[in-house]
């Protein structure tokens, strides 16, 4: 991953991470969305649009985000993932508990 | 058709992202269109180093070793050998599964199975042997 842009939102924060999610960038997203549950964001609105590749380590990556979002009474919302992004997520039953949002507006929306 | 390529990685987290740009090189070399084969394929490919790598720093820590990839193709079919002399990997693929969704780790192998025709480790003179095979 070369670049996480983080952007204020109306409601939220919208996260878009560019380039590939794997062990050896997933701990950036980590700590970047820590950061922003640790500073009062409840509604965390990932956008995957960026992202070209995600394996298993990303993945645990978002639902180890997606938990801790949810411990701190917010949520993790996904919105655009590639077409690599959805087979993976389909692969693992994960897009059971990361269902895709219509958009970053809806995403943001309660 | 062939198009082999034999690459040597030190077994490194960074190393990932080196496995991935000689893939990328690699696929570009050997034709492939179909888009399905090469998300299907490189997963698995990235999973399987990803394992040999956590496996070499849980075991021996930052030891300095070094592990081998070998792509190449057939007609019918897209191969990846990965070869390292690490410890034994002491892994029964006909017990792995999917994790639960809740779950934070404990996917590699199970998404590396789903997407490739066939997964194979052996240890074999001293090495660990991963063979992944999809056809095209």
């Amino acid at each position: 991953m070369t670049s996480i842009d983080v952007r204020e939102a109306d409601g939220g924060v919208v996260l878009a991470p560019a380039g590939r999610l794997t062990v050896v960038t997933a701990p950036q997203l980590r700590t970047a969305v820590a950061e922003r549950v640790s500073g009062g964001d409840k509604i965390i609105v990932v956008d995957l649009s960026g992202i070209e590749f995600v394996d298993s380590s990303g993945l645990g990556a978002l639902v180890s985000c997606l938990k801790s979002a949810r411990q701190a009474g917010g949520d993790l919302r996904i919105v655009s993932p590639t077409d690599q992004v959805k087979m993976v997520l389909r692969i693992t039953n994960l897009d059971r508990i990361l269902q895709p949002r219509a958009s970053v507006d809806d995403a943001l929306r309660a | 058709m062939s198009e082999r390529r034999v690459v040597e990685f030190a077994a490194t987290i960074e190393s990932i992202e080196v496995v991935q740009a000689e893939f990328d090189a690699w696929w570009s070399a050997i034709g492939e269109t179909k888009i399905e084969t090469r998300f299907a394929f490189e997963l698995a490919v990235v999973e399987i180093a990803t394992n040999i790598v956590e496996h070499t720093r849980r075991a021996e820590g930052s030891s300095g070793r070094r592990y081998e990839l070998t792509l190449d193709c057939t007609d019918e079919s897209v191969t990846a050998v990965f070869s390292d002399n690490g410890m034994p990997a002491d892994i029964d693929l006909s017990t792995v599964t999917m994790a639960d969704v809740e779950d934070e780790s404990g996917r590699g192998l199970a998404l590396a199975i789903a997407a490739l025709d066939s997964l194979d480790y052996q240890r074999a003179n001293g090495r660990n042997i991963w063979t992944l095979v999809c056809k095209r």
